[in-house]
C-alpha cells in the first residue's frame, strides 16, 4: 500500500483557513475520536480533526489530503459497532456532527433533504411532527443519518419497510480528489446505468464522503399497536415468525428475545412490563410484534388474527400495548438491550470486554443457529447474550468477558468463538452483517464468506473511486 | 364490595404540545387521547383490591364527550366490568365533581347498588389541579384519603397507605369513602387479547346530567411557558478554576 503523508503544521494552517476554530490537533483531540462504541477492535488517534459545516469545506479538506496522500476518515456521531469511523491509518478525521440541518421537505415527491450529521432521532421527530414517517429506525437513535447511510443501517421496522438503502434517493458526495459529485435524483424509479447511489450506501466512507442526502419519507401510519407474545421456549417462539407473513399479515416490526435479557433490560430501565409467569406457566422467550394501520378497527382485526396464530402455535398468552405510553414501555425494554449489556461489562486497559456479531440467517434457521451459538459459547466458557430482528433473520450476538479475563485472552476467546459461528452462518445460507457493516472488525469474516474473487471485485471498485487509497484505509474490502 | 373508579381522558403527555397560533390554544391534535396516568394507577389499585378480597365489582365512570368511551373501553380490559360516560356541561373542577356526584347517585339507582369506595387519580396529567377527588368527597359527604400508594381491606373499612413528603401515613377510614391515588410501586397491567375481546362486548352506559353547578373558572387567555435561557458553559484550564468560576457566578446571582 502507498506510504501515507503526514499532517504537517503547514497543512494544519490550511485546514484552519478552511474551517476556522474547528480544527483540532494533538491534545485538543477528544478521546471520543479514537474509537466507536466497540472499543475492542482497537483505538487509533487521528493527526487532525476537522469539524466541517459545508460540502465545500469537506471538499477543500479532502483536496489537500489527496494532494498530500493523507488518509481521511469521515465520522458521524461515532455510534458504530465495527470500527468503521476509527482512523486506523491516522491522518484526518472529518466530523460531520455540525452538518446537522434538515434542509427542506418536498411533499410533492415525498422526500426530505438533510445534511449528513442530522441525528436519526431529530429526523424521526421532525417527520412525526409533520404527519410523516422516515421508516428506517436503527436501535441507536442518536446515530447520525449519514452514518446510517454509510453502513446501510436497518432497525426494527426493516421487517415491513426495508433498511436505510430503500430510503435514499439522492446524495451529494465529496470524491477522493475533492471533487463534488451528485448521485441519484428525487424520482422513485431508475434504470439509468450503474447505481452510484447504491454503491455509496453501505460503503462506510471508503468510496466518498456523503455531505448531503435526499431521503424518501412516507405518510405516517395513523394507528399502531404492539403485541407481546410469551412462549415457553425459544423454539416455539421462533417457529411462529414465518406464520404471520404466510397468513398475509405484514408486521412493521417483529423481534424475538429471551427471558434472561428481558429481565436484565427491565432492571436497567427500571420498569418491568413483560409477563414472566402466566397462570403458573413460566415464559422462556418472547415475540414483540408491532402492526400499523389506517384505523383501530383495521388493527383490532389484525390483532385478533395475529393472536390466534400465536396462541395456536404455543404462545402462553398475548398481551396488548394499545396506547402510546404502553407501546413506549414494551419497546423501551427491547431498545435498551445493548445499554443493559454495556452497563454490566468489564473494562481492562481502557477497552471494553465486549464483542458482537450481526449475522443474518434465513428465517427457518434462526432457532437452530441460536442454539448452536449458545452451545459454542458454553463450550468456550464465554458469556453469550443474543436477541434479534426475527422478522428478517438478523441476529445480534454478544460475547462478554468476565472480570478475571485479560484483554488478550478475551480477544483470543472471542476470535475463536467467531471463527466458529461465522462459517456456520454462511453454511446455513446467511451473511456476515445484517446492519452493523464491516469496518475493520468484521473484515476477516467478510473475506472468508465472500471468497477471493468477490473481494477482488470490491477492491477494484474501491480503486476506481479512490486510486490513492486515502478514504478510510483498511476498511470493508482490504486489510492495511 | 362495590368499587367506582373515576377516570379522565387526557392527551398523551409524552408528546411535546405546542400552541396553535391560529386558535391561540394548545394544539392537541397530535396527541393521542389516553386514560390519565394517575387514573390507570387508581384502576390497577382497585383491581388488586378486588382480587385480594374477591366478590367485588369495579365500575368506571368518566365525564366527557362520546370519545371518552374509548378510554372507558381500555379500562374494561384491565379490571373494570361496567362503564359509564357522563355528558355534562362541566369545564372546571367544581362542575366536574358535581357532575360525578350526581352520576354516582344515578348509577347506584340504575344498578341497585351502593358504592363502598370511589377511586380517583390524585390529579390529571393535563390540567393537574388535583381537586376533583376531594371535591367529590365533599359533595357526597363522605371521608377522603389522598395520595394513596397502597390500600387494604380491614374490618372497620379500609387501611390506606398515604405518601407524604417525609414518608407514609397509615390511615384507617370507614366506608363509604373516596380515595385519590398517586404512583404506586407497581405498573398498571396490560390487557390481554382475551380481556380486550371480552371488553368489546360490554355496553357502555350513557348518562346526561343537565343541572350541574356553573363552572367557577373561566379561561382568560392561553400562553406558552417562557423558554429557559441557555446555560453557560464553563471550560477553564483546570477543574479548580472551573469550580471557582461556577461558585463565583452562583455568588453573583445570589443563589449561594
Amino acid at each position: 500500500m502507498s506510504a501515507y503523508g503526514k499532517v504537517t503544521p503547514e497543512i494544519v494552517e490550511k485546514f484552519k483557513e478552511i474551517a476556522p476554530g474547528r480544527v483540532y490537533v494533538g491534545e485538543e483531540i477528544n478521546d471520543d475520536f479514537t474509537h466507536d462504541e466497540m472499543s475492542i477492535y482497537g483505538k487509533a488517534m487521528p493527526e487532525a480533526v476537522v469539524d466541517a459545516m459545508t460540502t465545500e469545506e469537506v471538499a477543500a479538506v479532502v483536496k489537500i489530503c489527496y494532494e498530500n496522500t493523507i488518509p481521511v476518515t469521515a465520522r458521524g456521531a461515532g455510534t458504530g459497532l465495527v470500527g468503521a469511523a476509527v482512523p486506523i491509518a491516522g491522518g484526518v478525521v472529518i466530523g460531520t456532527t455540525k452538518m446537522n440541518k434538515i434542509l427542506e421537505y418536498d411533499l410533492n415527491n415525498f422526500v426530505v433533504k438533510i445534511q449528513p450529521g442530522v441525528l436519526l432521532n431529530d429526523l424521526a421527530e421532525d417527520c412525526v411532527s409533520r404527519g410523516l414517517m422516515y421508516p428506517p429506525d436503527p436501535g441507536e437513535k442518536f446515530a447520525a443519518v449519514g452514518g446510517n447511510v454509510a453502513t446501510n443501517a436497518g432497525g426494527m421496522r426493516a421487517c415491513k419497510y426495508g433498511a436505510t438503502r430503500d430510503y435514499v434517493r439522492a446524495m451529494t458526495v465529496v470524491l477522493s480528489n475533492g471533487d463534488i459529485a451528485h448521485f441519484g435524483s428525487t424520482v422513485s424509479k431508475t434504470s439509468s446505468g450503474y447505481s452510484l447511489v447504491n454503491l455509496m450506501i453501505g460503503s462506510e466512507g471508503t468510496l466518498g464522503i456523503i455531505t448531503e442526502l435526499t431521503l424518501k419519507v412516507i405518510p405516517a401510519p395513523k394507528e399502531v399497536i404492539s403485541l407481546v407474545m410469551p412462549f415457553e421456549d425459544l423454539d416455539s417462539c421462533i417457529s411462529t415468525v414465518p406464520l404471520f407473513k404466510k397468513n398475509n399479515l405484514d408486521p412493521q416490526a417483529l423481534e424475538f428475545m429471551e427471558r434472561a435479557i428481558v429481565e436484565k433490560s427491565e432492571k436497567y430501565v427500571g420498569k418491568a412490563v413483560y409477563p414472566k409467569n402466566i397462570d403458573g406457566v413460566e415464559a422462556g422467550a418472547y415475540l414483540l410484534v408491532t402492526f400499523d394501520g389506517r384505523d383501530m378497527d383495521e388493527l383490532e382485526e389484525i390483532m385478533e388474527q395475529a393472536s390466534e396464530i400465536a396462541l395456536e402455535n404455543g404462545a402462553i398468552d398475548v398481551i396488548v400495548a394499545d396506547t402510546p405510553p404502553k407501546i413506549k414501555d414494551v419497546w423501551a425494554a427491547r431498545s435498551s438491550f445493548l445499554e443493559a449489556i454495556k452497563a454490566e461489562t468489564n473494562w481492562k486497559d481502557g477497552l471494553e470486554l465486549l464483542d458482537e456479531c450481526d449475522v443474518v440467517v434465513p428465517l427457518d434457521k434462526i432457532a437452530p443457529y441460536v442454539e448452536y451459538v449458545y452451545a459454542v459459547g458454553k463450550k468456550m466458557g464465554l458469556q453469550v447474550e443474543s436477541f434479534g430482528h426475527a422478522g428478517d433473520g438478523n441476529l445480534h450476538i454478544y460475547v462478554i468477558g468476565d472480570d478475571q479475563i485479560s484483554v488478550e485472552d478475551f480477544k483470543a476467546k472471542a476470535d475463536a468463538f467467531f471463527d466458529d459461528i461465522y462459517p456456520e452462518a454462511t453454511r446455513v445460507g446467511g451473511l456476515v452483517s445484517g446492519e452493523h457493516a464491516i469496518g475493520s472488525g468484521k473484515l476477516k469474516y467478510l473475506a472468508e464468506a465472500e471468497g477471493e474473487r468477490n473481494m477482488e471485485l470490491m477492491l477494484g471498485i474501491k480503486k476506481v473511486f479512490d486510486p490513492k487509497m486515502i478514504l478510510n484505509p483498511g476498511k470493508v474490502c482490504y486489510k492495511l | 364490595m362495590e368499587i367506582l373508579v373515576c377516570i379522565k381522558q387526557v392527551p398523551d403527555d409524552s408528546v411535546n404540545i405546542k400552541m396553535n397560533p391560529a386558535t391561540n390554544a394548545p394544539d392537541l391534535d397530535i396527541a393521542t387521547p389516553i386514560v390519565n396516568a394517575f387514573d390507570t394507577y387508581a384502576l390497577e389499585m382497585a383491581t388488586r383490591l378486588k382480587e385480594a378480597i374477591g366478590d367485588s365489582t369495579i365500575t368506571v365512570v368518566s365525564v366527557g364527550p362520546d370519545k371518552a368511551k374509548d378510554a372507558i373501553k381500555t379500562c374494561l380490559a384491565v379490571g373494570a366490568s361496567k362503564g359509564y360516560v357522563v355528558k355534562a356541561d362541566a369545564t372546571d373542577t367544581i362542575s366536574t365533581a358535581d357532575a360525578l356526584a350526581k352520576a354516582v347517585a344515578k348509577i347506584e339507582e340504575a344498578e341497585g347498588v351502593k358504592f363502598d369506595i370511589i377511586f380517583c387519580g390524585k390529579e390529571s396529567t393535563d390540567c393537574a389541579s388535583g381537586q376533583v377527588g376531594t371535591m367529590l368527597a365533599e359533595d357526597l359527604d363522605v371521608p377522603v384519603v389522598t395520595n394513596l400508594v397502597d390500600i387494604e381491606k380491614i374490618d372497620a373499612g379500609i387501611s390506606a397507605k398515604q405518601e407524604t413528603e417525609e414518608g407514609y401515613n397509615i390511615i384507617e377510614v370507614a366506608m363509604p369513602c373516596v380515595v385519590t391515588v398517586t404512583k404506586p410501586e407497581y405498573e398498571p397491567r396490560y390487557p390481554t387479547i382475551k380481556s380486550k375481546m371480552a371488553a368489546r362486548k360490554i355496553p357502555i352506559g350513557e348518562l346526561e346530567i343537565g343541572d350541574v353547578v356553573a363552572p367557577a373558572v373561566t379561561v382568560v387567555a392561553n400562553a406558552e411557558p417562557p423558554k429557559k435561557a441557555a446555560g453557560v458553559k464553563i471550560n477553564e484550564e483546570t477543574l479548580e478554576e472551573s469550580m471557582a468560576m461556577a461558585l463565583g457566578m452562583m455568588r453573583d446571582a445570589k443563589v449561594l
